[in-house]
């Protein structure tokens, strides 16, 4: 079944300023592969990135690298279970992510220098931190400049409500950056019931995908609205929506949003929540093969603060939230995808990388909960090329710094441009992670 | 299976309305009667006594928590999430299904309700800023009494609970490292930290004849369950074991305890007597199972269960 509600206009006047902003913001631009860079994804390992963003920073050592023996003001009230990798442990809070680490690889040994929630998305996201500007591209957007336009649907999907942003500002590192808006992500929407809403489509009472049959009809409907725009907007309009309607238009594009084509057994092993439902629609955009999804845990940081989706940053109650809320949510959907890619076929084609921007303290804060420690923390990858069931480095006894080598996010982000095929010339083509290193101990 | 009884109105809470909306939130009666035949079935092989058929209460399938009877069983009040950035409370009226929020001009996260045992108070923690928690006491009618404001910065009450006469307030709060139960009276003033102890405390609970409070604490290491006296002397620990058990509740009587443990691999729901002997699995389920409230009557608990990806309340008789 599928229904009207988001292609609702805002206002009676049919297009709404706010729809026409929206469309700007996210739709990306250009399209299209130049030069060397056609050549740069070829022979790819991974076809398609699904990149897990836990936002607001999980604890580590309350997750995948507990410290059981390290004093009480450090170690946490949860228990430890084994994992499938001999000697590994996680907490409790995750039982199924730790019966499937034969499926994907660990590194505990990251670090990151920005201590705050947009500054440090950004360098999670791009490698680089948002001073000095130009702010840097986001991972995706070098995947999305270096594929380009494959097929029906646009290169780069960011799932999430809306712009991420904490209480004061979006995170800069959201898009195309030093790669221009071109190369932005799509912005899609999933609640927990799996409705899908696109929101640069959001724009005339008309636009039910289910009437527009063909393209004629619908730039009908878009002169109209066109005529009542200023000069300003219809310039915006007339360059950022041929990729929006060629979505719209494809019936086989339409489908991907489709989440009823799912089975019901399928849509349960994810769970009924917003990130549930989420993950498997970035399943589904991947077999549609869409390069690269920003699949976002929350569209905000805070883990609790009015009118905000509940993230990572338990600056309180960090226990509670993640034994409640955030475990649950997050053990149930991320092995659902990772099963789901197995039994598909598709993992090998797939790198999926999970991880927050930072850590959380190793020490107990005086709210008997967890702060931001951006010195040491955890990612999770698995599919893609990388080798499964290894766990590549150490923490300290505390978790407090990592023993050995540390990986940064630049690095994060040049081994996912090297599995998905773009090489350090096609890096250097478009001038993005400088001086990245690829993480060897996962190939 | 489900009993026309016990049958909410359908989509009586449903708000979801998007481009591409699917089934997720309309049920079926054949669906729902699966899944409590599953959860039967499941059953059947945690006791070696008959317990009678769970019943399903909600079916709108969204993330719940700390379902409460009130009116001696006639309503439940639970806080349930509205959308992904907003959870209320509402009402359930088992008699015929009514399904509402309980304060409909409410736009402030609300949660872990509390009734007091004589049904004139009730109080719950309401959002008050970013990461700031406070409590509200409320009188039967739904009239604030009393608004206890956490302090400045990051800060916060959870899980709190009246005495049978509602003339305490219990509750946990978190400072200097660590997070105690305190009693107060119903306005804040009178505090007073309860068998303080380093780790986290959390859900406090009174017996219903006001004389003990069972609660859940890290002070040995992970949470386990505990009981002690109101003025926090002659603390007993109930349980023993590596993975944690925690959110302890009372029965009617006085006489057993239910509780959440992760001690078969995910949250289940145990019942053991007051002194910690006999305990007995309740739920398994490949899902999450907690949040157990005793109902009156003593024969039966409401949980919050996840089945088939949903979280919905479910009525689980005990065994015999």
């Amino acid at each position: 079944m599928l229904d009207i509600g988001s292609f609702q206009a805002r206002t009676c006047d049919g297009v709404s300023r706010r729809s026409f902003l929206k469309l700007g913001a996210s739709v990306p631009l250009g399209l299209g592969l130049t030069g060397g860079l056609a050549q740069a994804s070829q022979g790819s390992r991974a076809k398609s990135v699904i990149f897990v963003f836990l936002w607001g920073a999980p604890s580590h050592l309350d997750t995948c690298d507990p410290k059981p023996n390290a004093p009480v003001e450090y170690r946490g009230p949860f228990g430890v279970i084994p994992t499938r990798t001999p000697g590994v442990h996680f907490t409790e809070m995750l039982p199924r992510i730790a019966s499937r680490s034969h499926r994907y690889s660990l590194i505990r040994t990251h670090a990151t220098t920005a201590p705050g929630h947009p500054d440090g998305g950004t360098v999670a996201l791009t490698g680089f931190a948002e001073v000095p500007t130009p702010v840097q591209p986001n991972f995706g957007s070098i995947v999305a400049k270096a594929r380009g336009n494959q097929g029906t649907l646009p290169p780069f999907f960011s799932i999430t409500s809306g712009m991420l942003a904490d209480a004061s500002r979006r995170i800069e590192g959201y898009g195309g950056g030093t790669l221009s808006q071109a190369h932005d992500p799509f912005l899609v929407g999933c609640s927990a019931g799996g409705e899908v809403k696109l929101s640069a489509l959001q724009l005339l009472d008309q636009l039910n995908p289910l009437r527009v049959q063909d393209r004629r009809q619908l730039l009908a409907l878009l002169d109209t609205a066109a005529r009542r725009a200023d000069q300003h907007q219809q310039l915006a309009w007339t360059r950022n929506m041929q990729s929006g309607y060629d979505l719209l238009l494809n019936p086989a594009a339409r489908q991907a949003f489709d989440m009823t084509r799912e089975t019901p057994e399928t849509r349960a092993r994810y769970g009924y929540t917003t990130f549930g439902q989420s993950s498997l629609l970035a399943r589904r955009l991947v077999e549609a093969g869409v390069p690269y999804v920003q699949l976002n845990y929350s569209r905000h940081p805070e883990a609790i603060n009015p009118g905000f989706e509940l993230g990572w940053d338990t600056h309180v109650y960090n226990f509670e939230l993640l034994q409640d809320q955030h475990c649950p949510t997050l053990d149930r959907a991320f092995s659902a995808l990772l099963d789901d890619l197995y039994d598909r076929g598709l993992i090998d084609d797939t790198l999926v990388v999970m991880m927050g921007e930072f850590g959380r303290t190793p020490r107990i804060t005086p709210n008997a909960s967890r702060d931001h420690w951006p010195p040491c923390y955890f990612s999770i990858w698995a599919g893609g090329g990388v080798q499964p069931g290894r766990v590549i480095g150490t923490s300290d006894k505390l978790g407090e710094s990592p023993l050995g080598d540390v990986v940064s996010p630049l690095m994060v982000g040049t081994t996912i441009a090297h599995l998905a095929g773009i090489d350090t010339q096609a890096r250097a083509e478009m001038n993005v992670l400088a001086n990245g290193k690829v993480i060897d101990a996962l190939l | 299976m489900r009993s026309s009884k016990y049958a909410p109105v359908a989509d009586a809470a449903s708000v979801s309305v998007g481009a591409f909306a699917t089934d997720a939130n309309a049920g079926s009666v054949g669906h729902g009667a699966s899944i409590a035949l599953a959860l039967c079935c499941l059953m059947l092989g945690a006791t070696t006594a008959t317990a009678a058929e769970p019943q399903q209460l909600t079916r709108d399938g969204r993330q719940k928590s700390s379902p409460v009877f009130r009116d001696g069983g006639k309503e439940l009040v639970y806080a349930e999430f509205t959308d992904a950035a907003l959870f209320q409370l509402r009402r359930l009226v088992l008699a015929d299904g009514t399904n509402e929020l309980l304060h409909a001009k409410s736009t402030s996260a609300e949660f872990e309700p509390a009734w007091s045992a004589d049904g004139e108070r009730y109080v719950f923690c309401k959002l008050r800023g970013v990461l700031s928690i406070g409590m509200t006491v409320c009188d039967r009618q739904g009239a604030v009494l009393n608004e206890i404001l956490p302090g400045g910065g990051f800060c916060g009450y959870r899980s709190p609970a009246l005495s049978p006469d509602h003339s305490r307030l219990i509750f946990s709060y978190a400072e200097r490292g660590t997070q105690q139960i305190y009693s107060s009276q119903l306005n804040g003033e009178d505090r007073k930290a309860l068998a303080e102890s380093t780790g986290l405390n959390n859900w406090p609970s009174y017996s219903p004849d006001g004389r003990s409070i069972v609660f859940g604490s890290s002070r040995d290491g992970n949470f386990e369950i505990y009981r002690m006296q109101p003025d926090g002397s002659d603390v007993r620990r109930l349980t023993d074991h590596p993975l944690q058990d925690i959110r302890p509740r009372f029965s009617p009587d006085g006489q057993r305890i239910a509780f959440t443990s992760h001690r078969d691999g995910n949250a289940e729901i145990y019942v053991m007597n007051g002194d910690g002997s006999n305990l007995q699995r309740i739920t398994q389920n490949e899902g999450r199972d907690d949040y157990a409230e005793w109902h009156p009557d003593g024969k039966r608990l409401v949980v919050v269960s996840e089945i088939e990806g949903k979280h919905d309340l479910y009525l689980v008789g005990l065994p015999d």
